[in-house]
């Protein structure tokens, strides 16, 4: 496990209000998207996140962090914003079958491996088909291959996921959640590959 | 907002301001679309529908109303949380479990959740024993079960909300005490399925159907969803769902509908044996009609007394049935027994209780049984 370093702080494991959200606001310059981590249990899905959420944190945002619900604005050059509502799920076997009720209505879907993992690999691959089956049709898909800093126990190949996620239309990064290596790359790639709203 | 308290403020200051004269033609569109519902036969998708539609007819109405002249986004917000909470309190009984197919899966679900306490352990789901703090899923469960204290779908969302924040709290301070990696859905998941609340396919379908719209979105769609995925797990568990074998598991639902049936009937407090017997055949799943004889009648087991020399290859036939015959009744005594004994256990005599959770859950947490019920 990679990140237990990246523990978040002790004052904020709090939900915020029924009222604090801006209710689906979304204009061309502010995006508001669901994005759900799907991947077996133990590939880091979390620390990715954790992650991204503690490494630009900022202590006088109103960032919630939850075990499971996270998220996160960022500020893309273009000046336009994205705020990521991060939708954890639990990766063992015996919940699979709920995992429509999570990826229902998700613009984004980041579908995790273990580099050290080759049933991992198999398993995101299982999860590429099913959001191709049940996902929304324009929904962006990204492959992960997590725990890179393992190099030396990789025993995916960095090949085997780039022609994956080309035969499937998705993009690929290979991410450490322990380093931080790729972490924000991953998002904002993400963040220019959403549909914009045409209307602006 | 977030306490009830001002929750609770908010809502008498709408029905206030429901009272100033000028507002009329507001009190006579919610008073018309109240009784509007007596008109129709009850249809839950309907009803909901025409609730949404409503609150968002009325919070533009409230908008452009004079007596909101210059208010900020969030009064208008409280005022339409008040007329929410005071629609759905009117329109409760009709819309809350109103249909028997809804009752019926909530009674299903209930009566599963109730068998299921009897054995299930949380080394069944995988809980690391790290997560196993029975005072916090005490709490969590109870925060759970105010969910049928309340009326309003808001008030119901809350509590659903503050049970998981409890959760999520244990796995904040788990992972920080123990040093353990944060494993987000991972661990959480499967600690809320463990806080089972009664009614909870209406609950669920309640708040479903009749929050606003523009309020179950993003964290609290997120916890929402985390509750309808601990509902359907339960609804369609079955061994394979469970780090349990599958012969375990049958015998373990067995066991339990049969203690719930005994907790049920009362049974005497030291059966004779001739009632064990009659049980361990009401439990067998293909009972043997020789089940009810008299056990203790020599006549039945004729070579008791015979010695090898005096068998004919003849007797092999009726010895081998006489030896399956009293394989049954021994192994269906055996389990008989057993499940008498954890019936009396389970009693539901609150003197036991502590008892039972002592012999129960010797890692976990004790789950109360009355709880669970849900009535």
């Amino acid at each position: 496990m990679g990140c237990s370093s990246s523990l978040p702080d002790r004052s904020s494991g709090r939900l915020s209000g029924l009222n604090a959200d801006g209710a689906g606001a979304t204009d061309a310059k502010n995006l508001r998207v669901k994005l759900v981590l799907l991947g077996d249990s133990g590939v880091g899905k979390s620390c990715i996140v954790l992650r991204f959420v503690r490494g630009q944190f900022d202590p006088t945002s109103k960032v919630t962090v939850g075990a499971s619900f996270l998220s996160q604005t960022i500020a893309l050059q273009d000046s336009t914003t994205v705020k990521f509502e991060i939708w954890d799920t639990a990766g063992q076997e015996r919940y699979a079958a709920l995992a429509p009720l999570y990826y229902r209505g998700a613009a984004v879907a980041v579908v995790v491996y273990d580099i050290t993992s080759p049933e991992s690999f198999t398993k995101a691959q299982y999860w590429v088909k099913e959001l191709q089956k049940h996902g929304s049709p324009d929904i962006v898909m990204a492959l992960v291959g997590n725990k890179a800093d393992l190099h030396e126990n990789r025993e995916v190949p960095v090949q085997d996921g780039i022609d994956y996620a080309e035969k499937n239309g998705m993009f690929f990064i290979e991410t450490s959640a322990k380093t931080a290596d790729n972490i924000n790359q991953l998002f904002e790639e993400i963040a220019k590959r959403l549909p914009r709203p045409t209307t602006s | 907002m977030d306490s009830g308290s001002t929750q609770s403020l908010t809502f008498y200051d709408f029905l206030d301001r429901m009272r100033n004269p000028t507002s009329l033609d507001l009190v006579r569109s919610i008073k018309s679309f109240i009784v509007s519902f007596s008109f129709y036969v009850a249809n839950p998708e309907n009803d909901g529908k025409r609730v949404q539609e409503f609150l968002l007819t009325m919070e533009s109405a409230i908008r452009d109303h004079p007596l909101w002249a210059g208010a900020s986004e969030e009064e208008i917000d409280c005022a339409v949380e008040g007329l929410e909470k005071y629609v759905m309190t009117k329109l409760f009984s009709r819309t809350f479990a109103s249909s028997p197919e809804d009752t019926k899966i909530d009674r299903d679900i209930s009566e599963k959740i109730h068998l299921l306490q009897n054995f299930l352990r949380p080394e069944h789901l995988d809980i690391p024993l790290v997560l196993q703090n029975e005072a916090s899923w005490l709490l969590a469960e109870k925060e759970l079960q105010k969910i049928n204290a309340f009326k309003a779908p808001r008030e119901k969302l809350l509590c659903i909300l503050n049970c998981c924040r409890v959760i999520n709290n244990l796995l904040l301070n788990t992972s920080m005490t123990e040093n353990r990696v944060l494993a987000g859905a991972d661990d959480f998941l499967p600690v809320l399925i463990y806080a089972n609340p009664p009614q909870l396919h209406s609950n669920l379908k309640f708040i479903q159907l009749y929050r606003r719209q523009a309020k179950l979105v993003s964290e609290v769609a997120y916890y929402f969803t985390n509750l309808v995925s601990a509902k359907s797990f339960i609804a369609d568990l079955d061994s394979k769902s469970l780090s349990i074998d599958e012969i375990e598991f049958q015998e373990s639902m067995q066991a339990a509908r049969l203690a719930s049936k005994e907790t049920q009937i009362e049974p005497p407090p030291s059966p004779a044996l001739d009632e064990i017997a009659a049980l361990a055949g009401q439990m067998d799943p293909v009972p043997s009609t020789r089940m009810h004889d008299n056990i203790t009648g020599g006549s039945n087991y004729p070579f008791m007394e015979a010695d090898a020399g005096e068998l004919t290859v003849g007797d092999v036939e009726r010895l081998l049935s006489l030896y399956k015959d009293v394989v049954t009744k021994y192994a269906s005594l055996c389990r008989a027994v057993k499940h008498l004994s954890i019936s009396k256990t389970e009693s539901p005599v609150p003197v036991l209780k502590e008892n039972k959770a002592e012999l129960k859950m010797p890692e976990g947490r004790s789950k109360n049984v009355d709880h669970s019920r849900g009535e």
